[in-house]
């Protein structure tokens, strides 16, 4: 019951601002006369408090709202007339909600009697429409009660969350910070002792060294004693006392770096504890309860059911499953569609569903229930069915569906086809239920919050739509993994099975892998992003993703296991990255992209896919790499070379260059010298200390012309220096000088 | 870049290689040390990656792409934070970027509008890699 109690807390903090509203409303009419607007602002008040009051079961106040709704509706049809008296029946009206609202906050429930006279004068003036009697009291409210709490734009505990990530990113630094102290206290320790050591042993010897002369102290008062006679202490001596001395200080002062340290430690362990204990507070502020939700939407069913001649009851159970509210106000949409869908074409007229022998009223369950991190909501309504017949017919004459297909399937099968795009089983497309278009969007908006949508029915005897989405759109279940030194994450929920690479030796050449008789497709992540600073895998992983039984993998450098994290939009400005569903943020700090599965095998995708992957048959007469931190020039020169009929490699540097040759064969290397990461001396001077590549000719494109530049590139090994910009005589000079193109004779 | 200014009058001034652009003073919002650049493989050249601020990334981006100016050398950067519709973007300066105030009638050069600039960097659906060719 303590849901319960939850929910009576959020009834009271918006009947707070309800009685507010018709309070200032009632002063609105006194003031200015009685006007559509403020009927209208009164009359939709009344009618929220009144459903609102009825989903906690606050029935007084339910039925008192309604009586003023009626009061109100009467009043903008001008059924009666607006005679300023009738305030006096709304103030003492109002005032007794004050009342319950007060004894809600004090016992918890609805102690006092409703005047019965007083609903009695209400329902004899809406009926009659006329104003028979009204006395003559000037009511005064008494005060709301005082409710032990804020309310908060939820933007603002955002921000207070983007505030708290950056709290525990420079945590995590501290944390590690600690850890070299750690480190750094053993390293002055060891040395410390180390020293001791050496100057107690120094000393020890030193003292049975006979005293020098040279090293004597000057000291008249010896002078004529023999070494013998006195203990003499040289400046040596002296100064071994002190070293040690001061050694022993120095131990001191380490042992209380120590305690110091490891209290720090503990320090820090708290502080951890206490930040993710905050974050997890925070989070849970976002949360409401689904209650709110159903209850409006019944309300605003039960209207529109109304004006369509039928007559429904809607049930709500586990109105006290929380959902965070982001997805609270995503889900409004969709189920409207749904609900008005079972109005609209499932529930029967009274006297259709008399006649069919069913109860008179269309009987609407809306169901709750929490799955793990999944809150399940079913909408079952009690109506005339879908025929699956007419959806198959519908689905072949839409050419959505081929008749042989449609033998084989199951009934459900078939009745999934309503979430097609373009399906209608009405004929007259309603406008404002959106028919034939409605369900379509229904499932993008559910698949948006990572949901799903699913539907059963009975014909004649009902339909059922189960939506199951994840109770909070902020927290996701993400596998991180790394490719390429870089570490990215993916959703869980498309992931099968994870393989090692150890069980299928051949999958980088095969592209495929043989697993449980299956035949399933493997991409390298590293080669979908060009960009790998790659050393070759040393251990891989291959991700089974399953999208509706089509099995696809991913190999990948490594796994670093699971997470779950809130995944940030990438914002206007990339959201064309649509290869990505956002990022989420390390502990370390770092940013790590989502990638989206279903993106990465869409056959069609595009997004710096290598060339080569499309053009690997093709006979190329030579083979070129480019390296430049220019796409102009990269770009160009491609072309340029392309023309040539050559197989081109672009690298931005170095040391992408550097990954290129190790993966691909190269008969020359066109490179600048001027990049970033490894520029090009360097990225020259390194291939010529690796003996694969000591024939491999080396070109040096470059805007910085001097004699010096030249001279340093030919020492490091280059075998030829253009100057920028270049033109295509030289180049193909160039190819000929290294015979790259000779070939294209033939 | 030139472009006749209507209201601005304050500028912020930032450096790419040798050349030095304005921008409106109103649209920058931070100026960031750049410690550590985390790239987003896929995106378009000009941006060379994302810098996390406040547990949110800001895209860097490298005008000196997108205009094809030559970079001596890869000196400390800047990142000058604009923020054009709610979105934050960030442009690299190789110098730190400073304040000025032109009288009204003065025509600036080399002047950056934010939103345009920011229009035609905007990673586009779904080929990005047609688009980032035709700016240059």
């Amino acid at each position: 019951m303590i849901e319960q109690a939850e929910l009576i807390k959020y009834f009271l903090l918006e009947s707070e601002d309800y009685v507010n509203t018709l309070i200032e409303g009632i002063e609105e009419l006194e003031n200015k006369g009685f006007n559509y607007e403020t009927l209208e602002v009164l009359y939709r008040t009344t009618h929220t408090l009144k459903g609102s009051a009825s989903i906690v079961k606050f029935n007084k106040i339910a039925s008192l709202a309604h009586k003023l709704e009626d009061l109100f509706e009467a009043l903008i049809k001008k059924e009666i007339p607006d005679d300023l008296s009738l305030l006096n029946i709304i103030r003492k009206v109002v005032n007794i909600i004050i009342s319950l609202i007060n004894e809600i906050v004090q016992y918890n429930e609805e102690k006092s009697e409703i005047d019965e006279k007083l609903i009695a004068l209400i329902d004899e003036i809406v009926n009659k429409k006329t104003i028979t009697k009204v006395e003559e009291v000037s009511e005064t409210y008494s005060p709301l009660p005082t409710i032990n709490s804020v309310r908060v734009d939820l933007n603002l505990i955002d921000s207070i969350l983007g505030i708290l990530s950056e709290i525990i990113v420079q945590k995590n630094i501290l944390i590690d910070r600690e850890k070299e102290l750690t480190n750094l206290v053993e390293v002055i320790l060891q040395g410390g002792k180390k020293l001791f050591n050496e100057i107690v042993s120094f000393s020890e010897r030193y003292w049975l060294t006979p005293i020098s002369d040279k090293s004597r102290v000057l000291d008249t008062f010896f002078t004529d004693f023999s070494d013998l006679e006195f203990d003499r202490y040289d400046e040596y001596h002296i100064f071994t006392r002190k070293i040690s001395e001061i050694t022993n200080d120095i131990n001191e002062g380490l042992s209380e770096l120590i305690s110091f340290s490891e209290n720090l430690s503990s320090n820090f362990k708290t502080l951890n504890k206490e930040i993710t204990n905050l974050k997890d507070n925070l989070l849970s502020l976002r949360m409401l309860p689904i209650g709110r939700l159903l209850s409006k939407i019944s309300e605003a069913i039960k209207d529109i059911a109304n004006t369509l001649g039928k007559d429904i009851s809607i049930e709500i159970k586990g109105g006290d499953i929380k959902i965070d509210k982001p997805v609270l106000d995503l889900l409004h949409e969709p189920l409207i569609h749904v609900l008005r869908n079972a109005i609209d074409h499932g529930i029967e007229t009274p006297q259709e569903r008399l006649a069919l022998g069913k109860p008179q009223k269309g009987n609407i369950k809306l169901n709750a229930k929490k799955e793990g991190k999944y809150v399940v909501i079913s909408i079952a309504d009690d109506g005339r069915g879908i025929d699956t017949e007419k959806v198959k017919q519908r689905a072949i004459e839409k050419g959505l569906l081929n008749p042989q297909q449609a033998i084989q399937m199951s009934k459900d099968e078939i009745l999934s086809y309503i979430f097609v795009p373009g399906f209608s089983t009405s004929e007259d497309v309603d406008f404002q239920s959106g028919r034939g278009m409605g369900l379509d969007i229904v499932k993008t908006v559910i698949a948006k919050l990572k949901g799903t949508i699913e539907v059963y029915s009975e014909i004649h005897k009902n339909t059922t739509f189960i939506i199951k989405i994840p109770q909070s759109l902020s927290i996701t279940n993400l596998l991180i993994f790394m490719s390429s030194s870089l570490e990215f994450a993916v959703p869980i929920n498309y992931i099968e099975e994870i393989l090692t690479i150890d069980d299928f030796p051949n999958v980088k050449d095969e592209r495929v892998i043989n697993h449980k008789s299956r035949v399933i497709p493997v991409k390298i992540f590293s080669e979908i992003y060009l960009s790998s600073n790659g050393k070759p895998l040393e251990k891989g992983y291959i991700i089974v993703f399953n999208f509706s039984g089509i099995r696809k993998a991913l190999l990948v450098d490594d796994i670093l296991g699971q997470e779950e994290a809130t995944i940030y939009s990438l914002g206007k400005f990339l959201e064309g990255l649509n290869q990505y569903l956002g990022y989420v943020i390390s502990s370390k700090g770092n940013p790590r992209f989502v990638i989206d599965p279903v993106k990465i095998f869409e056959e069609d995708f595009s997004f710096n896919l290598p060339l080569h992957l499309y053009r690997e048959n093709v006979v190329y007469s030579g083979r070129v790499l480019i390296v430049d931190d220019s796409i102009s020039v990269r770009k160009s020169l491609q072309a340029l070379l392309e023309a040539k009929n050559l197989k081109v490699y672009t690298a931005k540097d170095g040391l992408e260059a550097l990954s290129i040759l190790e993966e691909k064969n190269v008969d020359l290397i066109i490179t600048d010298l001027e990049m970033p990461v490894m520029h090009g001396y360097e990225f020259i001077s390194r291939i010529r200390k690796d003996e694969r590549f000591n024939d491999l000719p080396i070109v040096v494109l470059t805007s910085r012309g001097t004699k010096k530049h030249q001279e340093k590139a030919i020492d490091l090994g280059a075998d030829g220096f253009l100057v920028k910009p270049f033109d295509e005589k030289t180049i193909t000079e160039l190819l000929e000088r290294f015979n790259i193109i000779e070939n294209l004779i033939f | 870049m030139d472009e006749e200014i209507r209201q601005e009058r304050h500028f912020c001034v930032f450096g790419v290689g040798e050349r030095e652009f304005l921008i409106p003073k109103e649209s920058v919002v931070q100026i960031l040390d750049i410690t550590k650049i985390f790239p987003i493989p896929g995106s378009p050249d000009y941006i060379v990656g994302a810098l996390p601020v406040r547990g949110k990334i800001v895209p860097a981006i490298d005008l000196a792409k997108v205009y094809n100016i030559e970079r001596i050398n890869y000196s400390e950067n800047k990142l000058l934070v604009l923020e054009v519709e709610g979105d934050k973007i960030g442009i690299l300066s190789d110098i730190t970027p400073f304040f000025v105030s032109f009288d009204k009638e003065i025509v600036v050069e080399d002047y950056l509008d934010p939103k345009k600039l920011y229009e035609e960097l905007k990673v586009k659906q779904p080929s990005s890699n047609k688009n980032n060719e035709n700016i240059l």
